[in-house]
């Protein structure tokens, strides 16, 4: 689901959004302190942690356009760094760093394999992963808007040049992206350790999954994803080897980095 | 009538003044050549007037309105387009695409594929696919599309042979009489001058000739003169 994300962000706005998680970590704990201080109902504290998580990406969104619109990819998602380690910052100085009492909007399994019990939550996160794929895609092949982003990310200057508002749809891909992250942080924090540094760290596997695509392929990445949880599902099942359970997308990187290189060199050989 | 005007512009990139204390005009309806040698800052200059760049002085006017700051964007939006140096379509997008950008209506788009008829039987191609000549009349077609008041065009010409670019001129002509004022920038210096109204010629960062387009192209040793930096 974030891979997916990352890679709209990559293709569309020219940037591996580091900070993606992050946003969507703030929104959602935002979300939890509404439900557990103010009372607020569970639902409504989500879809105004969907729009803090929307807000902030915007912002950051916001000032790479603004400032950096010339810049390379590389310096662009250095930036979003910042970000990543402010929200983590920010998130201890406001709610402290012990893990959040999400509740959670989705409970209980939804049915089981050979002994393996699949989750309502690995249900929905699956499904949404594939609705937001296809979603993108039509709206990327079918519209204006989607006819105007990929313009934009082929020739940027040129599309300016046509009097394509390049600033106000990248902004609009920040929010959007930046939306989702936070609803699947909502989705899946009450089912895994949701303190402020590992929900930011979610990015490590969605980078990891994004990059089996190239961060281009919406299809590919939603596929790295499913592999990467069945992965360290598997592992996890396995006693002697559970604690790997958590290395697995930096293996999956840099077995993957590794592969890309050989490769390379295999064609420069030739 | 509209006019395109400028007022001393110099252009600095990097080291210092490319080009220095242009002034000309163009009118709606006519085309204006600027040629001149590799490195003259043509290219500078056009960017600074759809603001790719700033100019580091001067004052740049569409219709009596100064552009100032104006983002690239809303100058696109009032009509100035710029159609830069090289092939630049959207490879990935259809021909077809690349026309509704600009078009906006299915109307729109209609009248490109009247106006340009060739391009219709590859409407549904890849433009990155097509042909350098057909790939720069999806350009022109797109820009007509968009319904513009001044039209710069940089080097429409570059990499193609004469004789495709010969093709393309009278589509430049003929928008042109339909009321859009050109400013032509062109390394075949003869062709641009014969459907030229006026001529600028740049040299070594300055203007070293400004007027009639027929003129020049009838005097080579002018146009020598011009072209080595001789004093306008
Ligand atoms: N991005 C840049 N940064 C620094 N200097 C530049 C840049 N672009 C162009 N220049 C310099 O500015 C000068 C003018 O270049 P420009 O491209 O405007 O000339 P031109 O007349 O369009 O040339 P050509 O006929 O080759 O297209 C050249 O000396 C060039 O080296
Ligand atoms: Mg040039």
């Amino acid at each position: 689901m974030l891979a997916v994300c990352l890679t709209l962000m990559a293709r569309l706005v020219r940037v591996v959004n580091f900070s993606q998680a992050a946003t969507g970590m703030f929104g959602g704990f935002v979300a939890v302190w509404l439900v557990s201080n103010a009372g607020m109902p569970v639902w409504l504290a989500t879809v105004i942690g969907i729009l803090i998580g929307g807000a902030l990406s915007a912002i950051i969104g916001w000032i790479i356009a603004t400032w950096l619109a010339e810049a390379d990819t590389s310096t662009r998602s250095a930036v979003t760094v910042g970000p990543l380690l402010l929200l983590i910052s920010l998130s201890f100085i406001l709610f402290g760093n012990k893990p959040q009492p999400f509740r959670p909007i989705l409970a209980g399994p939804a049915f089981s394999v050979g002994g393996v019990v699949v989750s309502q939550v690995t249900v929905v996160t699956v499904v949404l992963a594939i609705v937001v794929a296809v979603g993108c895609r039509i709206i990327l092949a079918k519209t204006s808007a989607g006819t105007q982003l990929r313009a934009l990310s082929e020739r940027p200057t040129t599309a300016e040049l046509l009097g394509i508002p390049a600033k106000l749809l990248s902004v609009g891909v920040w929010t959007v992206t930046g939306m989702i992250s936070a609803l699947v942080v909502s989705i899946v924090a009450p089912s895994q350790s949701n303190d402020a540094t590992s929900l930011a760290m979610l990015i490590v596997p969605a980078a990891a999954a994004a990059l089996l695509g190239g961060f281009r392929r919406l299809d590919l990445a939603v596929v790295g994803g499913l592999a990467l949880g069945i992965l360290q599902g598997l592992v996890a099942q396995i006693d002697q080897i559970s604690f790997v359970r958590n290395f697995v997308p930096f293996l999956f990187i840099v077995g993957f980095l590794l592969w890309l290189q050989r490769k390379e060199v295999w064609d420069a050989s030739r | 009538m509209s006019t395109l005007k400028l007022d001393n512009v110099t252009v600095s990139r990097g080291a210092g003044p490319v080009i220095r204390d242009v002034s000309l005009r163009v009118d709606s309806g006519s085309i204006t050549a600027l040629v001149g040698p590799n490195g003259a800052g043509k290219t500078s200059l056009l960017e600074s007037i759809s603001g790719v760049i700033d100019p580091s002085s001067g004052d740049i006017r569409l219709d009596d309105e100064p552009l100032g700051k104006l983002s690239r964007v809303k100058r696109a939006r009032r009509g100035l387009v710029h159609i830069e140096q090289g092939r630049a379509v959207f490879p990935s997008l259809t021909v077809e695409e690349n026309i509704r950008l600009t078009a906006r209506t299915q109307a729109g788009v209609d009248e490109a594929f009247d106006r340009f008829p060739e391009l219709a039987k590859r409407r549904g191609n890849a433009s990155g696919l097509l042909s350098g000549g057909e790939q720069q009349m999806v350009v022109l077609a797109r820009a007509f599309a968009s319904r513009p008041r001044f039209l710069l065009i940089d080097e429409m010409s570059l990499g193609l042979a004469p004789v495709v670019f010969m093709r393309l001129l009278p589509m430049i002509e003929q928008i042109s009489k339909d009321g859009v004022g050109v400013l032509l920038v062109e390394q075949f210096t003869h062709l641009a001058l014969g459907v030229a109204d006026t001529a600028v010629v740049a040299a070594s960062g300055r203007v070293t000739y400004q007027g009639d387009a027929a003129t020049l192209k009838n005097s080579p040793e002018l146009l020598h003169r011009a072209y080595l930096g001789g004093a306008p």
